[in-house]
């Protein structure tokens, strides 16, 4: 059975930067991610990132990843792509398909869990047809395929990646007709809400898609506005000519693995939904086990990249990697980052609800 | 139409002979770019139906275009139920539109 | 099509009023609603539609999301082939 000090299952922004942590304090680490590629979503990310330079701020994200895989491969961390992670068994046995044909069996002091998200559907009469899809999946097609997945697009939600999204559509080429909104208030950030605005796309709040329509495909969608007890209000349906809808109506953290694992969990609507209970240094109930990124609450790649940097710092400084004074001291430059990226008005709600997390308790504490 | 040649940001398309293979969608050959996925290559051309529903027959495509959906199967090459969002093409290619859960074809294996 | 035939496991294609009807039968958890009616047991194994059916019972029951887990989660959390059973195993 192979024997790894750090296994980290997901290549994205959280997973590498945990490997690099760990590896460059001297863990001997795998990376193991199911995509033929590393870099998790960072690579459809082509705007520039907010923060300040520390954060790596002003850079787009496909950049930021290069950077990563860059550190990476001068670290030597051996990286295992096309696999997948189906289990995790005895607390530090790991099953995983490698290259989708050959099934394997780790064993691991530490693990760290950086699975990421997986978007959020809303149903409504005719979502199932062809050009209904996620804003993630249309995202993936024109940043890294450079596809359109239509020409006449209706966005679903205005958080940041409706937003973000409706924007990279606009620069690949395709008509946005329309941004609807549930809630009476956009919510993404305002710079990239006045970019779309500037280009002339509408903007519905208070309102829901209604129904989408079409013979055999996506022809046509039905918005409604609706009232503060999301109803829709009579009379106030109008049809807009599209090929294409796209759903971005938030994450959920993809928690299978913690769950096999024998986490305990804790529910943090703001977040995500449920997440499990870790402590601020990324520990989870189970003493060897960590998380980083959006499987341990939705934020950005910006937090990901430190919250990978903490698990890694803890895991290599659990296995004797470094003395308390050294951890001490890089714990709280990461921690300070953290801090720094969890300020303004949509980072302190995730700072306080990151602090409920804390409080809440488990097993560690 | 589909095919994003010009980007502000990632630069101009300028696919070389080379960088194309020829998979056969349906029985009718279709020039695709080396190494993408089938459902990329797919809605390139236009092509929106990947299979019907068992249940009612109704028409699907790409959803979530990572995987964990599995609205975008297809046959491919004789083996029913493959994610095309997460399958790169490859020279010589069958795809076919899956009709309800698919039948296994001769060309597998 | 009305709002209440909508799909919302879209591999079962269980609808709206099919899961409403198994809550009104007391099927009140994402496991109970999959095992009556199907829905989460598609190819795609309730990736989807987990969380939406744990809303439309929170909605319908008043009982607290936080207490609706989306349903068990088994190894392999991947969609893998059967054929990587067979043969010799590096264990």
């Amino acid at each position: 059975m192979g024997k790894y000090e750090v296994v980290i299952v997901g290549a994205g922004p959280a997973g590498l930067s945990a490997a690099i942590e760990a590896a460059s304090s001297g863990c001997k680490v795998l990376i193991i991610d199911e995509n033929s590629k590393p870099g998790g979503q960072l690579f459809k990310q082509i705007h520039k990132f907010f923060g300040s330079k520390e954060h790596r701020a002003g850079i787009r994200g496909i950049n930021i990843g290069k950077q990563l895989l860059e550190e990476a491969e001068r670290l030597q961390i051996e990286v295992w792509l096309d696999s997948e992670v189906c289990g995790i068994f005895d607390q530090h046995k790991i099953w995983v398909v490698k290259n989708k044909k050959k099934t394997i069996l780790l064993e691991a002091d530490r693990i760290i869990l950086a699975t990421g998200a997986t978007e959020n559907a809303v149903s409504f009469p005719g979502w199932h047809l062809p050009g209904v899809m996620g804003a993630g999946a249309a995202q993936t097609m024109i940043n890294i395929h450079r596809v359109l997945p239509g020409t006449k697009v209706l966005m679903i939600g205005s958080g940041n990646v409706g937003i973000i999204v409706s924007y990279q559509l606009l620069q690949a080429g395709a008509d946005v007709v329309a941004v609807v909104e549930g809630s009476p208030r956009l919510g993404g950030y305002g710079v990239h809400t006045a970019k779309i605005r500037r280009a002339g796309v509408p903007f519905y709040v208070s309102h829901t898609v209604a129904a989408a329509e079409g013979n055999g495909k996506v022809e046509r969608a039905k918005i409604v506005q609706i009232d503060s007890s999301w109803k829709p209000v009579p009379g106030t349906e109008k049809e807009l000519e599209v090929d294409t809808i796209c759903i971005a109506a938030g994450l959920s953290p993809l928690t299978e693995l913690a769950y096999l694992a024998g986490c305990e969990f804790t529910y943090t609507p703001v977040l995500g939904g449920h997440v499990p209970w870790h402590n601020s240094r990324m520990q989870t109930s189970l003493e060897h086990l960590y998380i980083a990124g959006d499987i341990s609450g939705v934020e950005e790649a910006s937090t990901a990249m430190e919250e990978g940097r903490m698990a890694g710092l803890q895991a290599a400084a659990s296995l004797g990697y470094m003395n308390d004074g050294e951890k001490q001291e890089k714990e709280q430059e990461i921690q300070a980052r953290l801090d720094d990226l969890r300020s303004g008005f949509f980072g302190e709600k995730r700072m306080n609800a990151k602090n409920i997390i804390f409080a809440a308790g488990g097993k560690q504490k | 139409m589909y095919r994003i040649k010009h980007h502000p940001i990632l630069g101009d398309l300028d696919d070389k002979k080379e960088d194309l293979v020829t998979i056969y969608v349906d029985g009718t050959p279709l020039p695709v770019r080396k190494g993408e996925m089938i459902a990329a290559a797919l809605m390139a051309h236009g092509i929106r139906v990947f299979r019907k529903t068992i249940k009612h027959k109704n028409p699907r495509g790409i959803f979530c275009g990572i995987g964990r959906c599995t609205d975008c199967v297809m046959t491919v090459n004789g083996i029913p139920n493959v994610r095309t969002c997460v399958t790169p093409v490859e020279d010589g290619m069958r795809v076919e539109t899956q009709e309800g859960s698919g039948k296994w074809g001769d060309s597998h294996g | 099509m009305t709002d209440r035939e909508i799909f919302i496991c879209r591999c079962e294609e269980v609808t709206l009023s099919e899961i409403e009807q198994a809550i009104d039968e007391g099927f009140v958890t994402v496991n109970d609603v999959k095992r009556r009616t199907r829905a989460g047991m598609g190819l795609c194994q309730g990736r989807t539609c987990g969380k939406r059916i744990a809303q439309i019972i929170s909605k319908k029951t008043g009982i607290p999301l936080e207490t609706l887990l989306s349903g068990t989660t088994r190894s392999p959390v991947r969609t893998e082939k059967m054929e990587i059973f067979k043969g010799e195993q590096d264990v």
